[in-house]
């Protein structure tokens, strides 16, 4: 046996032999594996996930889903594409179709959702298109715990443009657990902007990983909010594979309870005249913890690489754990590389100053606390999903408020 | 009744005694002016009415329209009509002036049983406001005091006052580290807002701001105490003597 393996957990034959497929061969990281150290899957791989149910029976988006306005939604259920439950009209400059799921190397997650996924959801930009599209994952178990694979491929022809919205939600129920697959490849001179909110159900499981690459004075700029779960993961792997790349990652996170949330980024400038930057802010309570890993790559090609990272984290309580790695390897000599992590509680004086004006203590921290989150809130280019974004906050903070 | 009335106020800091019998009462509609050298406690007075916590009021009593204000937690203080305008306003990263005043002021009217205002409405009461203080009203975007020159967090101050309407408004030092001009346009705000309802406690080392503020009453605070008390002419007579005899006398 290997330590750095979970070599027992619930999908293998037994799960593969209820989907009809060949089985996945793979195994689940160990808390040996240093990218897996801060988030251990031994919980996850104890309890007996089964491919989702054909007899689960989702026949409406959940209310709590928010309506981006103008854009079109793309629906998943428990990974599989509904179209009876998306919208039309998707005007010019996008495809949507079933696509293939490649069997491409990967990590442990990546591998295993190719296995299992159904089938992509592909989205081919060949223009500026026209409409915001939004795709919603709705994780439902129903009585017994369900896994799930969503793939989603994104391809961004030259000098296209497209704007997507996520949002990964569940019903209450069995505990689920979604490995969804973003690969997403912006073309030379294409502008992709993409913004996830993980909001699943208070016992789910959530292992994403996003796989992007960005040619030649293409744009990526992606926002990654995430507010719920048992235990999530967003990791985001980003080549900047042309000169002239530009990417703006930025991301938050907000936790209570025993919720645990890990980003986990790899920054990876293959090529030079890039920029990156990354702004992650964190909010935690109870006795949750939070993790943030970021390694920036500047390989020795790569001159005149900007690459920054900043990751800061409020403390709401005593309780909560922070753990935070931003990790750099520069092989080039004529860079700018920049990483900073802070981690701090309320300031008194800040709500002093709000309670003096009449302010309760209660609404007093929740505006500190969306101020503190606001700089990393604040990257997001597009004026409606910001304001969504800030409003899911706003409810997170009520939720703690009526605890 | 006093609008204000303090009463025997005692109030330590870390253990250390600061105000030793602080009494005084302000009438509705009247000025006063507390005026002291450095350390006499003319801050931690403002603290302790305003609900700062670190204070620990030993004896005596502060009322507000004969409702005890020390039962009351800061915010309620605030709701009840009592506004301090810090010496130091602090700089709050991320929390637009806009989203802030517009909390205050719906927290002020929830309380007083009225209904909320509405973005409109809000927006035209700031743009009146500001523009009487001569602030651009592009400055209730940015965020709260964050990169404010020292004259503009002293106005926002005083925008924050006037859009409060409290009924005891207490100044504290908001001379310090204003030019002339900015001293003259804040002061216009604070006497725009003086009233037969309202009463101010104006908290100054020097006497150049009664000059545009003019008290009705002028108090020196030395050693924890009110040392002495007259019209506007004590703060001339401070200027030219200085303090050393309420300080000697005091001690």
């Amino acid at each position: 046996m290997k330590p750095s393996l979970i070599t027992d957990h619930p999908f293998g034959e037994a799960y593969a032999k209820h989907l009809g497929v060949a089985p996945w061969r793979g195994d689940l990281p160990g808390p040996k594996v240093e990218e897996w150290r801060f988030t251990p899957l031994r919980s996850l791989a104890k309890i007996a996930f089964a491919p989702a149910s054909e007899d689960v029976d989702v026949d409406a988006i959940p209310r709590n889903v928010p309506r981006i306005p103008g854009a079109v939604r793309l629906v998943l259920v428990n990974g599989v594409y509904r179209q009876d439950l998306s919208g039309t009209g998707l005007g010019k400059g996008v495809e949507v179709f079933q696509g293939k799921v490649a069997a491409k190397q990967g990590s442990s997650l990546v591998a295993l959702n190719a296995a299992y996924a159904p089938a992509s959801l592909a989205l081919h930009v060949t223009a500026a298109a026209k409409k915001v599209i939004h795709i919603i994952s709705i994780g439902a178990a129903g009585s017994q715990p369900t896994a799930f694979h969503p793939r989603i491929n994104v391809t961004a022809e030259p000098g296209s443009a497209i704007t997507l919205v996520e949002s990964h939600v569940g019903l209450p129920g069995e505990t689920y657990f979604s490995n969804p697959v973003a690969t997403i490849a912006v073309g030379e001179g294409a502008s992709v902007r993409r913004y996830v909110s993980v909001d699943e159900d208070s016992e789910a499981f959530h292992l994403a990983t996003s796989l992007v690459t960005v040619a030649g004075g293409g744009n990526y700029e992606a926002f990654h909010l995430g507010l719920g779960g048992a235990l999530t993961r967003q990791e985001i792997r980003i080549a900047l594979t042309g000169e002239n790349a530009n990417v703006r990652l930025n991301g938050a996170y907000a936790l209570r309870g025993a919720s645990h949330h890990d980003f986990t980024t790899v920054m990876d400038h293959a090529m030079p005249h890039c920029t990156s930057s990354q702004v992650f802010k964190g909010v935690v309570d109870g006795e949750s913890h939070g993790v943030y890993q970021g390694r920036i790559h500047v390989a020795r090609l790569a001159q005149k690489t900007d690459a920054r990272q900043e990751h800061k984290a409020l403390f709401l309580s005593r309780g909560p754990a922070i753990d935070c790695k931003p990790e750099l390897e520069i092989y080039a000599d004529d860079v700018q590389c920049a990483h900073g992590a802070a981690t701090g509680e309320i300031d008194e004086n800040h709500m002093f100053y709000l309670e003096s004006r009449g302010i309760d203590p209660e609404t007093a921290r929740a505006l500190l606390v969306e101020g503190f989150l606001a700089d990393a809130v604040n990257e997001i280019s597009v004026e409606a999903v910001r304001d969504q974004f800030v409003a899911d906050i706003g409810n997170w903070l009520k939720r703690r408020g009526a605890q | 009744m006093a609008l204000l009335e303090i009463k025997n106020l005692h109030a330590s800091v870390a253990g250390k005694e600061i105000l030793k019998g602080v009494t005084l009462a302000l009438e509705p509609g009247e000025v006063h002016a507390i005026m002291g050298p450095n350390g006499t406690g003319k801050s931690t007075l403002s603290n302790v009415i305003a609900g700062r916590e670190g204070y620990e009021v030993t004896k005596g009593q502060v009322l507000l329209d004969g409702e005890d204000v020390l039962a009351m937690a800061a915010d309620e203080r605030a709701r009840a009509g009592i506004f301090l305008a810090f010496q130091y306003p602090v700089e709050i990263p991320g929390v637009t002036t806009s989203a802030f005043l517009k909390t205050a002021l719906n927290a002020k009217r929830r309380a007083a049983g009225e209904k909320e205002i509405d973005a409109m409405e809000f927006m035209k009461l700031v743009k009146k406001k500001t523009e009487a203080l001569g602030m651009p009203y592009d400055m209730i975007k940015r965020a709260l005091n964050v990169g404010f020159s020292g004259g503009e967090k002293k106005r926002a101050e005083v925008l924050q006052m006037t859009m409060l309407e409290p009924r005891v408004a207490i100044l504290d030092e908001t001379d310090s580290g204003l030019d002339i001009d900015a001293l003259r346009v804040v002061s216009d705000g604070v006497n725009s807002l003086r009233a037969p309802d309202r009463a101010f406690l104006v908290i100054t080392h020097y006497q150049r701001l009664l000059d545009y503020i003019v008290p009705d009453h002028v108090h020196v605070l030395a050693n924890g105490r009110i040392a002495a008390s007259g019209g506007k002419e004590l703060a001339l007579e401070l200027e030219a003597e200085g303090y050393a005899k309420y300080l000697n006398a005091a001690a």
